[in-house]
């Protein structure tokens, strides 16, 4: 499925090469990315895992065109990536449907900004809609639906540009676990429908084994990539794969990666309180020595 | 209304989810097998019988509830107004003395006789006509300079910085006070009436709309960005949308102190409209024509900032089902 992918998609290359972010300036410098070096290949699933202000949004931000890095660039299929653009499509954290327009206007939104007319915009906007399971949904406002369906719109209406990259920022950290698996089985199918590429910035481990290809762990601050793991369970994914050994192996051994870079992340607080306050006797030497 | 909406939704959802969720481990065969057919039997409608009783029993309060709600609201209404009425016709009745004298005030049926009076010339209609004329004026300049104003100094910080200092220093002159510099700046007395009615709907149309774009979520102008929207398409389809409710927060209090400038300007320098009308009777002591068009400004009052509600309700649709709107 993978190699085939690969054969049909020719467009959708992502490639990162030695960036660095800094924020603030001389005193207040602060490193957000350093020296990160990542690519996502045409019609390929990759996630971008760390801790938490690790500056794994930041390289999708910097991807999507609405900030400049540092040092080294960004492009999409070879051309530097200057501004935001309906090439690349983001479905955002937060919901970000425009409360204003009906779902079918959302989805359309992209369309009517790229001048589609009116009747093509619909056909599209609710053959959409019918593949997220909406399409009765079409004139209802965002703030009618839940929260589910309102990142499944916000799926679509970043597919509705035939973009050739999907950049997601941890789309389901809003959801209940519940509606998150669900969701991204729903992702798998449309991802496999669409034959497109995606980076993915998540922190759910098994979030990331389950839709990824290929997943980059990152370093707590300053960003950098710790680890680049393969995941090689077949496609289609389903549900029940999730409790085979070989991806309970590959929990394991990311949630290892992670444990250390999150403490890592920790640390500095915790060398200056020390773990008491946590009900922990520990000293403020630092966290080596209990873990 | 909203209720049923969102009980609809809800079993939407449900059924949505059960689809995406279950819909392909789910099989009913199997249960049929196991389970003797007289227990199948009633398991079959059950899932469909709760949703509809719900559904009727549900139905049926909230269509009372609201019809109920609305008389105690219109009947309330009614104590309201009528309590007004009443103290007025009591003080006046009763020429009460305490503190402050009824003496002089005009009992409702001479004010009513007045306007029984008045409709009978064109004469008031002509000074109510002026007024609403300066209204309308003062208030779609202030909107056609106000919002475009406004949203370029919410989007842009470059324009806030030339235009906040001087509007800061303006702003806290309340507009009766521009009346004499109005009078020299203007060519007529029209211009200058009309000027400051502008003035007092100007400041609060700016100021909440540059609130309402500060006030937008980033993520929705990141998000039209990212779907190709140049920035003339955003200020159109993103901007101007996303912060249309302070907007009309904007237009309804500019449309209040319009009013308050525009009578008081008429008071001051006018010649017609009812500001006019109200003044020009204190002075030939016809007490009930004051009232009279006190009465008139309040309704006129009421009628424009209807209209605007109106308006805000017909232009925002979504704003009934927004978190936090249902009251």
């Amino acid at each position: 499925m993978n190699t085939q992918a690969t054969n049909t998609v020719e467009k959708g290359l992502i490639d990162v090469r030695d960036m660095g972010v800094v924020f603030g300036a001389n005193d207040n410098e602060v490193i957000a990315v350093k020296d990160v070096s990542l690519n996502v290949q045409p019609g390929e699933f990759v996630s971008l895992i760390g801790p938490s202000g690790c500056g794994k949004s930041t390289i999708l931000s910097i991807v999507a065109g609405f900030m400049a890095p540092t040092s080294g660039e960004a492009t999409v299929d070879h051309q530097p990536i200057t501004k935001p653009g309906s090439d690349r499509g983001v479905v955002f954290q937060q919901y970000s449907l425009f409360p204003w327009l009906t779902v079918r206007k959302n989805v359309e939104f992209g369309l009517k900004m790229a001048g589609v007319d009116a009747g093509k915009r619909d056909v599209t906007a609710r053959s959409l809609l019918d593949l997220a399971g909406l399409l009765s949904f079409a004139d209802h406002y965002p703030d009618q639906l839940s929260g589910g369906m309102k990142q499944r719109i916000g799926i679509i209406r970043a597919l509705a540009t035939s973009p050739q990259v999907l950049l997601m920022d941890e789309p389901f950290g809003a959801l209940d676990t519940q509606t998150r698996v669900v969701m991204q089985e729903i992702l798998t199918n449309i991802w496999q429908q669409f034959r497109i590429s995606v980076l993915f910035i998540t922190h759910d481990i098994e979030e990331s084994i389950f839709l990824s290809d290929r997943i980059y762990v990152m370093t707590a601050r300053p960003g950098r990539i710790k680890a680049e793991i393969k995941v090689p369970l077949p496609r289609p994914r389903t549900a029940e794969m999730t409790a085979t050994p070989e991806f309970a192996a590959l929990v394991q051994k990311l949630k290892g990666l992670i444990r250390e870079e999150s403490l890592a992340a920790m640390e500095p607080e915790l060398k200056s309180r020390g773990l008491a306050g946590f009900g922990m006797n520990v000293g403020p030497k630092g966290v080596g020595e209990i873990f | 209304m909203f209720d049923k909406q969102q009980r609809m939704k809800t079993a939407r959802i449900s059924l949505v989810d059960t689809q995406a969720d279950y819909g392909k481990t789910a099989d009913p065969v199997v249960t049929k097998n196991v389970q003797p057919p007289a227990a199948q039997a009633p398991a079959v409608p059950e899932p469909v019988g709760p949703e509809v009783e719900i559904g009727a029993l549900k139905m049926k309060p909230l269509l009372e509830r609201v019809t109920r709600e609305q008389v105690v609201t219109a009947l309330l209404a009614c104590v309201s107004i009528g309590a007004l009425f009443l103290f007025w016709y009591l003080g006046t009745k009763y020429r009460l003395d305490f503190y402050i004298r009824f003496k002089n005030v005009p009992t409702p049926y001479e004010v009513f006789r007045q306007a029984v009076e008045v409709s009978s010339s064109t004469k008031f209609l002509v000074n109510v006509g002026f007024s609403v004329r300066r209204i309308l004026l003062g208030f779609f300049i202030a909107i056609a300079v106000g919002v475009p104003l406004g949203l370029m100094i919410g989007r842009y910080r470059r324009v806030r910085d030339l235009f906040m200092p001087a509007i800061e220093i303006l702003r806290p002159i309340p507009a009766i006070a521009w009346v004499p510099m109005s009078i020299m700046l203007w060519p007529n007395n029209e211009a200058a009436i009309v000027f400051i009615t502008f003035i007092g709907a100007f400041f609060p149309i700016l100021l909440n709309t540059v609130h309402g774009v500060h006030s937008m979520d980033g993520v929705l102008i990141r998000a039209g960005r990212c779907l190709g929207a140049g920035e003339a398409r955003l200020f159109l389809n993103v901007i101007l949308p996303g912060s249309l409710p302070h907007i009309f927060t904007g237009l309804a209090v500019g449309m209040g102190v319009a009013w308050v400038s525009l009578i008081a300007a008429e008071m001051i320098s006018g010649q017609f409209g009812v500001g006019y009308f109200t003044w020009e009777a204190y002075s030939l002591v016809n007490y009930p024509a004051i009232v009279l068009g006190m009465i008139t400004i309040g309704v006129l009052g009421l009628v424009c900032s209807g209209i605007i509600r109106l308006c805000g309700v017909l232009m925002m649709p979504w704003l009934a089902f927004a978190p936090g709107s249902k009251k």
